[in-house]
């Protein structure tokens, strides 16, 4: 009893701050379950939302988890900022901080960035391009409760067993059983593994969506620029994610069944996972921005009015980045000194791939050139990217330079560089999209005032938050370090960065306050095209309904909505009441969440090397896996009448 | 056209219910539609299933076991592993079938360019313990 007891809670799970940590999850869970129960929450949960496999919802419950754990990862950035405001600080001890670094990292990029980039995907795709839902709805829906259920493995860690603590690239040999005892490490690699099958799902399922299920007449051509990047995204996520899964699975062995593929000692080779892991980290990168550009592509063309400039030259530069992305890894780990021919030929390709980034650009900038540009909230997140981008495009190419790596590399540098380039390019990219395609799948807009307030808080705060990590950098400060002592002269540079971090906080809670506050008090978009779009999606209702289109559209032009606009042809997407059919959608399922679930109690077992429990885990998964595919009553058909009185409602109907 | 439908659970949701455009969209319409239920029990896939884990264990086995030296276990799980593909890829990925097979060679080219080069490099890199820099 008192072992077990000593295995869930670790010393490092008894300090003060998890232990008011576990007090608030404990409210909190009280607070959420009474409110289920008191208002009958319970069915209409699950009948709604646990079980969908409409990728509208999809969306938004990705939204969601994006944005609770923007909270999670920014609160332990916070953490991290504020041990470093000042110097020789004790707020926390190093393996604290080595904890709070890892989960922040691990967070933002797995369980941050990834599911808002993937609550893009579903919100706009399958309406941009005219289709019903994804390829595979309830594949769709399983990725998003293997997503979560790993997201909520991987948090727990903190209270239950204890964190990882080797950082978000969690290299051997730091991560193997002799130097890192404990579960920590385990929950870092299962939620990895996890949440990785999730994602590779997610790129077959919009790979085919975007392949065969375009409305009829959209050519690749013709399709609007989100959808091209998120095409190659998707195929960017089927090449990368293997290597990292690879790479965990190998590193688990080492650690609960003591094989030796990274311990040197034995014959392994830690290096081998440097290699993997940045195999995958390095494409990771461009699935983390690609979809940003195309989200950029769209507002800009939107809110200036004009189609986008360069369509094509657009399209190929996508298409290069893509390929070239694969040649550059090992600029992550030059300094580990592969040999000056290796690392000339990947410090090369490094600083070509800033060629087709640089056009997009200009892309851009001559999209908005002349044009009649609104300044929304959207639209200022897409036009901070620009400096902000370019800035973190240039440190990378100076990254890119071997002997100049060399001096910077694991230098707070480095943390500026792709703070830079994922917070200016990613973040700034996925809050466009937002407050773009919000009113598309709540119904109200996102009030401006507030949007515009968290924005400035937001851009700011990032400025000054990382301007002077660059100076520290050159000044020697190394990444990772816990504290540091007077008379370095790092002192004033960094109590400026920490209070830029406080003001990005303070964006992030404004944000939030306009979220809910829209959600109760805003405009509602009657119109269902509330920005005059060019793009399918704003054809539609807001909130789109749920079999999006009453009648499929057929597509003549690239921006295919203007064009029908323009032409005065808008009539088309509404529709004669003699002209409805019965519609086929997808049915609601139980399974995806079992999934989830069967995986959780899986991972748990294996975390704890409970073999019985990872057993129950797996039979539960195989059991889903038979009772999904012996299931054929997975279709229903949405009766005319019901699509009529839908369209009426919105007063679609003609005649 | 399939809306009426006989063939429930096959009915494709993306073809426009305006009926067949002229722009491809009829075609896919009845490939889309999988026809497995009517080839009876897959005795292929499962072939392709047990056959898939077989080949694993084997390997797993000969390297656990060291059957062989070194070299000679490379060349036995390089084998064992170019056999796993090409099962999956004929039983599974759709590869024998004739709809499409341009494409189908174009992005399995591709696929293997970049795995070779991927490996390739790796090799490539890790040639450093003999000249540490
Ligand atoms: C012009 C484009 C870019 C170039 C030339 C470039 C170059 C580099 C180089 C050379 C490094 C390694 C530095 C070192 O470890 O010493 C690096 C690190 C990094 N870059 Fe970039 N980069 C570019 C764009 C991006 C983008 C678009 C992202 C993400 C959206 C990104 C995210 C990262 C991350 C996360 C790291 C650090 C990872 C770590 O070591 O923890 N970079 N970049
Ligand atoms: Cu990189």
């Amino acid at each position: 009893m008192s072992s077990l007891l000593a295995l869930l809670f670790p010393p490092s799970t008894t300090r003060n701050m998890e232990l008011s940590a576990d007090v608030l999850i404990i409210l909190a869970s009280a607070a959420i379950i009474f409110y289920l129960t008191r208002w009958h929450r319970w069915k209409y949960l699950w009948r709604e939302w646990l079980t969908t496999v409409d990728h509208k919802k999809i969306g938004i419950m990705y939204l969601i988890a994006a944005v609770t754990m923007l909270f999670r990862g920014g609160t332990d950035a916070l953490l991290l900022r504020a041990q470093l405001a000042v110097p020789n600080n004790h707020l926390l001890g190093p393996l604290h901080y080595d904890e709070i670094f890892t989960t922040h990292g691990t967070i933002m990029i797995f369980f941050m960035a990834m599911p808002l980039i993937f609550a893009m995907f579903n919100i706009a795709i399958p309406l941009m391009i005219g289709s019903r839902d994804v390829a595979f709805p309830r594949l769709n829906a399983i990725s998003f409760w293997l997503f979560a259920f790993a997201a909520f493995l991987f948090n727990i860690s903190f209270v239950i067993g204890g964190s990882p603590n080797a950082g978000w690239t969690a290299y051997p040999p730091l991560t193997e059983l002799a130097f890192n005892p404990g579960v920590g490490q385990n929950y870092y690699l299962m939620a990895l593994v996890v949440t990785g099958l999730g994602t590779t799902a997610t790129g077959i399922n919009f790979l085919v969506t975007i392949l065969r299920m375009r409305a009829p007449g959209m050519t690749l051509m013709r399709m609007p620029m989100f959808a091209w990047t998120t095409l190659v995204t998707s195929v960017l996520i089927l090449f990368a994610f293997p290597p990292l899964t690879v790479a965990m699975v190998l590193t688990l062995f080492d650690r609960l069944f003591g094989t030796a593929f990274f311990t040197i000692g034995r014959g392994g080779m830690p290096m081998m996972y440097v290699n993997l892991f940045w195999l995958f980290g390095h494409p990771e990168v461009y699935i983390l921005v690609l979809p940003s550009f195309g989200i950029f592509s769209e507002v800009v063309a939107t809110f200036s009015r004009k189609k986008l400039f360069g369509y094509s030259t657009m399209v190929y530069s996508v298409l290069a980045i893509t390929f070239l992305s694969y040649g550059t890894w090992v600029h992550h780990f030059f300094t580990m000194g592969a040999g000056a021919a290796v690392n000339v030929f990947f410090g090369l390709s490094t600083i070509l791939i800033a060629i087709p980034t640089g056009i997009k650009i200009f892309n851009w900038i001559f999209t908005m050139w002349n044009g009649r540009i609104k300044m929304t909230v959207a639209m200022m997140w897409a036009l901070a990217f620009i400096p902000t981008f370019v800035v973190g495009g240039a440190t990378g190419v100076m990254l890119g330079a071997v002997p100049g790596d060399y001096q910077f590399h694991n230098s707070y540098f480095l943390i500026a560089h792709f703070h830079n380039v994922i917070i200016g390019g990613t973040v700034f990219g996925l809050m466009s999209g937002v407050y773009y395609w919000w009113p598309k799948v709540t119904g109200r807009l996102l009030n401006e005032r507030q949007g515009k307030w968290a924005f400035w808080l937001f851009f700011l705060g990032f400025w000054l938050t990382f301007m002077p990590q660059y100076a520290l950098g050159f000044m020697g400060m190394t990444r990772r370090m816990y504290t540091y002592s007077h008379g370095f002269g790092w002192s004033s540079l960094n109590l400026i960065s920490t209070i830029g971090a406080f003001v990005m906080g303070a964006g992030f809670v404004v944000m939030v306050y306009n979220f809910v506050w829209s959600q109760i008090h805003g405009e509602i978009d009657v119109t269902g095209d509330p920005w005059n779009g060019r793009t399918l999606e704003w054809s539609t209702p807001s909130p789109a309904p749920e079999y999006n289109f009453a009648r499929i559209p057929v597509v003549t032009d690239r921006d295919a909505w203007w064009a029908m606009k323009q032409e005065q042809k808008t009539n088309v997407v509404q529709i004669k009441p003699q002209e409805i059919t019965d519609i086929e959608l997808p049915k609601s399922s139980g399974i995806p969440f079992l999934m989830g679930l069967s995986f959780f109690v899986f991972s748990v077992g294996m975390v704890f090397s409970w073999w019985w429990i990872a057993g129950a885990g797996f039979l539960g998964f195989v059991v889903c896996m038979l009772v999904g595919t012996f299931d054929y009553d997975d279709h229903k058909e949405v009766p005319r009448q019901e699509i009529q009185n839908t369209e009426s409602a919105f007063g679609r109907l003609q005649g | 056209m399939f809306n009426n439908g006989d063939n429930k659970r096959h009915k494709v949701i993306a073809i426009s219910p305006n009926g067949p455009t002229g722009n491809g969209d009829e075609v896919e319409a009845r490939f889309l539609a999988p026809h497995f239920e009517s080839d009876g029990f897959p005795w292929l896939q499962i072939f392709g299933y047990v056959g898939s884990l077989l080949l694993t264990i084997a390997a797993l086995l000969a390297v656990v076991d060291h059957i062989l030296p070194a070299f000679g276990l490379l060349v036995v799980i390089l084998v064992l592993a170019v056999g796993q593909a090409a099962l999956q890829l004929g039983i599974f990925m759709h590869l024998r079938e004739s709809r499409g097979s341009t494409w189908h060679i174009v992005t399995l080219g591709l696929g293997i360019v970049i795995a070779i080069g991927l490996v390739g490099m790796s090799m490539w890199i890790m040639t450093f313990k003999s000249g540490v820099s």
